[in-house]
C-alpha cells in the first residue's frame, strides 16, 4: 500500500499537539487553574461569577460585623457609664432621703446630682463616626439637651426610628434603640427620675426625695435590663462571623473545586507530555533524513 | 523480415522513451516540495506489432503520455474541510479576543456588580457616612465604565470582522480570476488529448486556497469545472468567473453581492462566512445579553432609589440615566447623580435611616424581568462567551484532524516518493544502459555484415 511519502506534516503536526499538552500542563501549573478563559469550561467559568461575588459579599458582611461590633461596644460601654451614674445617683438620694441632713447638705446633693444629670446627658449623645447612638434615626442632630422648662429636665430631639443591617445572607440585626425608648420607657424613666430627685431635694420633703429615689432605681433597673439588648447583638455578631469565616473557607474549596487545577495531575500531564514530545522529536529525528538514496552508490564518473 | 535497421530502431525509441521517462522523474523529484503537485507517471506502449506470414514482430516502444496521478472526489472533501477549518480558525480567533475582557470573575461587570453591591452593604452600617456614599458613587461609575468596556470590546471585534468583509471579497475575486483562466487552459488541453496535469495542479490548489476563504461547490463538466457557493451562486464557470461585490448593507455593515443581489446571510463556510457569523450572530447575540442586563438593571436599581429619600429628606430620584431603548444600553449606561448625598439610604426621610438600602440590596437578589438576578445575567454572558469559544476551539480541532487525514490521503495518492522515483531512476537508467547496449551490438553486426568479402 502506498502511504503518503511527505510526512513532515504528520511529524510537525505531532510535535506540535505535544507542545500544546506541555503548554497546558504548565499553564495549570503556573497559574494553579484549570480554568484560564471561559471556553476552557465554560460552566465552571459561569460559576466562578457567582462564587466571586458571593466571596466578595462575605467578605463585605464581615467588614459590617466589625464595624457594627465596635458601635455596639461603644453603646455598650456607654450605658455601663450610665449604670454607673445611676448607681451613685441611687447613694446620693438615700443620703438625701434621710430626714437627718441639713438644708444645705441637701443643695449640695442635689447639685452633685445635677453632674450626674449633665453626665448622662452626654453619655446619651455618645457619637461614633459622627453618628449619635441614641437619637434613632435622626442620627445627625444631638439627641439629648438640658431643657429646665421641661419636666424631665431634658429634650429629646431623636425618633423612634431603627436600623437593620444585613450580616448574612437572610439575617439582619437591628442595631441601634432609639434614646427614648432607651432612657424613657414605663419601667423607668432616666431623666425623669434624676430631675424628680433634684426638685425633691431642692424644694420638696424627705419622704418626696425617697420616693423619687426609688424611681431612680426603677429607671436603674430599667436601663440594666434594656443593655442586655446590645450584649445579644454583639454575641450574635460574633456567632455571625464564625460562620462567616467558616462560609469564606467553603466558598475557597468551592472556587478550587471549579478552577482549581489538580497539580498532581497537571504535574503528571506535564511529564507525559514532556515524554512524549521527547519521544516525538527523536522519531523525527530518526525517520526524516531516511530514503532509499543514502543507500545508493553515488554515480561514478 | 524484420532487418538490423528495425533493431536499430527500436533500440532508438527505447532509448528516447527512457529518456522521456527520466524527464519525468526528474520532473516528479524537483517538485518533491512544490505544494498540490500530483506526481506524474510515465506511461509506455509497445508499438503496433508488424506482422509478416504468421510471425507478428513487435515495434518498440514510445512513452505514450505523461499521467498525473489524483483522485477528485477526495480533493472536494479536502475544499469542503478547508472551508470548515478556515471557518471555525478565524471564529475561534475572534473568540479568544473577546474571552479575555469575561476570563476573570473578579473584573469586568460582573466584578464591578459585585463590588456596587458590596459598596451599598457598607453604606447600610452608616448611612450617613460621606466616605461611604462617595464609595457607592464611585462603584456606581466603575460599573458604568465595566459596561462601556465590555460592549467596547465586543464593537472592536464586530468591526474586524466587518472590515475582513471586503478584503476577503477582493481576495475571492483575484482567486477566481485566475481559476477561470487555468479552467479554460485545462479544457482546451483535454480537448486536445493532454494531460493537463501541471495546470489542473495549479487551478486545485487556487481553488483550495478560494475553499478557505468561502464554501464552494466544485462541480466537473465537459468545460472544466464550475465553482459556486455553497447556496449556487456562481463564482466560475468554465472560463468565465463571476466577481463578488462588497458594500454596505441596509444593516450598516459590510454586505457581499453578487450581481446586485445581497448574498451576506447565505455565505456559511470559509474565512468570510467565519466572520460573518461572528459578526452577525455570534457578537449581536452577546451584545444583546449585556445590553439587556445594563437596561433591565438601570429601571430595577432606579425604581429601589425612588423609593427611598436622599440625605437632604429629599424623595429619590433616577440613581442611573433612564435608558430608552435596550439595543446599545451597555453603551449608554450611566450614573445619573453627582452627588453623593442623592443616594436614596432612608426610607423615612431621616438622615440617619438606611431601610431604603435593604430595597437597593435586595436588587442583588431579585429577578430581573429577564428571569435572573443581575449576576446570574452576567454569567450566563460569561457562559455564552465560553461555550462559542469553546465549541469553535472543538470544531478546529476536529476539522483540523479529518483534513490532516484528507492531505494524508491525497498525499499517498498524488504525493512524490523519493523512494519510489529512485528506484523509477535507476530502472530506467538500467533499460537505457541496454538499448544503448542493444545499439551498440547492432553497430558490431552492421560491422561483421559490411566486412564481409573485404579482403585485408
Amino acid at each position: 500500500m502506498r502511504i503518503n511519502p511527505n510526512i513532515t506534516s504528520d511529524v510537525l503536526s505531532s510535535i506540535y499537539a505535544t507542545q500544546q499538552q506541555e503548554n497546558t500542563a504548565l499553564q495549570e501549573l503556573s497559574t494553579g487553574k484549570r480554568v484560564n478563559v471561559p471556553s476552557d469550561d465554560p460552566l465552571a467559568a459561569s460559576l466562578m461569577v457567582g462564587n466571586q461575588d458571593q466571596t466578595s459579599r462575605n467578605d463585605q458582611y464581615l467588614q459590617n460585623v466589625d464595624s457594627l461590633n465596635n458601635q455596639m461596644q461603644t453603646a455598650d460601654t456607654a450605658l455601663a457609664s450610665v449604670v454607673a451614674a445611676l448607681n451613685q445617683a441611687i447613694s446620693l438620694g438615700v443620703q438625701g432621703s434621710t430626714g437627718t441632713i441639713s438644708s444645705s447638705q441637701r443643695q449640695q446633693i442635689a447639685q452633685s446630682l445635677q453632674g450626674i444629670q449633665a453626665q448622662i446627658v452626654q453619655l446619651a449623645n455618645t457619637e461614633i463616626g459622627g453618628v449619635y447612638l441614641f437619637g434613632g434615626t435622626t442620627s445627625t442632630t444631638t439627641p439629648y439637651e438640658i431643657d429646665s422648662s421641661s419636666a424631665s429636665g431634658v429634650q429629646y430631639n431623636g425618633n423612634l426610628g431603627t436600623n437593620q443591617v444585613e450580616v448574612a445572607d437572610g439575617l439582619t440585626v437591628q442595631t441601634n434603640l432609639p434614646g427614648s425608648q432607651l432612657f424613657q420607657n414605663a419601667n423607668g424613666d432616666v431623666f425623669g427620675s434624676l430631675q424628680q430627685l433634684i426638685n425633691a431635694l431642692q424644694t420638696g420633703t424627705a419622704s418626696d426625695a425617697a420616693t423619687a429615689t426609688n424611681a431612680v432605681r426603677d429607671a436603674y433597673n430599667s436601663i440594666t435590663e434594656n443593655r442586655i439588648f446590645y450584649g445579644n447583638v454583639e454575641n450574635q455578631l460574633n456567632s455571625t462571623q464564625t460562620f462567616l469565616n467558616q462560609e469564606k473557607v467553603n466558598l475557597s474549596s468551592q472556587e478550587n473545586t471549579l478552577v482549581g487545577a489538580d497539580i498532581t495531575k497537571a504535574a503528571t500531564d506535564l511529564t507525559q507530555a514532556t515524554t512524549a514530545h521527547d519521544a516525538a522529536l527523536a522519531a523525527a529525528a530518526k525517520i526524516l533524513p531516511t530514503s532509499l538514496l543514502n543507500y545508493l552508490a553515488t554515480p561514478t564518473t | 523480415m524484420p532487418g538490423l535497421s528495425t533493431s536499430m530502431n527500436i533500440a532508438v525509441q527505447a532509448l528516447m522513451a527512457d529518456q522521456g521517462a527520466l524527464d519525468i522523474t526528474s520532473n516528479n523529484i524537483a517538485n518533491v516540495n512544490t505544494p498540490g503537485y500530483s506526481r506524474e507517471l510515465a506511461v509506455f506502449q509497445e508499438g503496433p506489432p508488424v506482422v509478416e506470414g504468421n510471425v507478428a514482430y513487435g515495434s518498440g516502444v514510445t512513452l505514450a503520455q505523461f499521467q498525473s496521478v489524483r483522485d477528485q472526489l477526495l480533493q472536494l472533501r479536502i475544499y469542503e474541510e478547508s472551508g470548515q477549518q478556515s471557518n471555525s480558525q478565524a471564529q475561534l480567533s475572534a473568540l479568544n479576543q473577546i474571552q479575555t475582557d469575561f476570563a476573570d470573575p473578579s473584573q469586568g461587570v460582573g466584578g464591578a456588580l459585585t463590588a456596587f453591591f458590596d459598596s451599598l452593604s457598607q453604606l447600610s452600617t452608616n448611612p450617613t457616612d460621606s466616605s461611604a456614599r462617595q464609595q457607592v458613587l464611585t462603584a456606581a461609575n466603575s460599573l458604568a465604565s465595566a459596561f462601556h468596556q465590555s460592549e467596547l470590546a465586543l464593537q472592536q471585534v464586530q468591526q474586524q470582522m466587518d472590515q475582513m468583509v471586503p478584503q476577503t471579497v477582493t481576495q475571492i475575486n483575484q482567486l477566481t480570476t485566475q481559476i477561470a483562466q487555468l479552467n479554460a487552459q485545462v479544457a482546451e488541453m483535454q480537448g486536445l488529448g493532454q494531460d493537463p496535469g501541471t495546470t489542473q495542479d495549479q487551478r486545485d490548489q487556487l481553488v483550495q486556497q478560494l475553499s478557505q476563504l468561502v464554501n464552494v461547490s466544485v462541480t466537473q463538466s465537459d468545460h472544466g469545472i464550475t465553482i459556486t457557493t455553497g447556496n449556487g451562486v456562481p463564482l466560475v464557470v468554465a472560463g468565465q468567473n463571476f466577481a463578488l461585490q462588497s458594500g454596505a448593507a441596509t444593516n450598516g455593515l459590510q454586505g457581499v453581492f453578487a450581481q446586485g443581489q445581497d448574498i451576506t446571510s447565505q455565505i456559511q463556510g470559509g474565512t468570510l462566512g467565519g466572520s460573518i457569523q461572528v459578526r452577525d450572530t455570534v457578537i449581536p447575540n452577546l451584545m444583546s445579553q449585556l445590553d439587556t442586563l445594563a437596561s433591565q438593571f438601570t429601571a430595577s436599581f432606579n425604581s429601589a432609589n425612588q423609593a427611598g429619600f436622599d440625605l437632604s429628606g429629599n424623595a429619590g430620584g433616577n440613581f442611573f440615566t433612564p435608558l430608552t431603548s435596550v439595543s446599545g444600553a451597555a453603551t449608554s449606561f450611566g450614573v445619573a447623580i453627582t452627588d453623593p448625598s442623592q443616594i436614596a439610604a432612608s426610607s423615612d426621610g431621616t438622615s440617619g435611616s438606611n431601610g431604603n438600602v435593604t430595597n437597593m440590596l435586595a436588587v442583588r437578589d431579585q429577578q430581573l424581568p429577564e428571569g435572573v438576578t443581575p449576576t446570574q445575567a452576567y454569567a450566563n454572558l460569561v457562559l455564552a462567551v465560553g461555550n462559542y469559544g469553546a465549541t469553535a476551539q472543538a470544531n478546529v480541532t476536529a476539522s483540523g484532524a479529518s483534513l490532516q487525514q484528507l492531505t494524508d490521503q491525497r498525499g499517498a495518492i498524488s504525493g512524490v516518493s523519493l523512494d519510489e522515483e529512485s528506484t523509477n531512476m535507476i530502472q530506467y537508467q538500467r533499460a537505457y544502459e541496454a538499448a544503448a547496449r542493444v545499439v551498440t551490438t547492432v553497430d558490431a553486426m552492421y560491422s561483421t555484415l559490411l566486412s564481409v568479402g573485404v579482403t585485408k
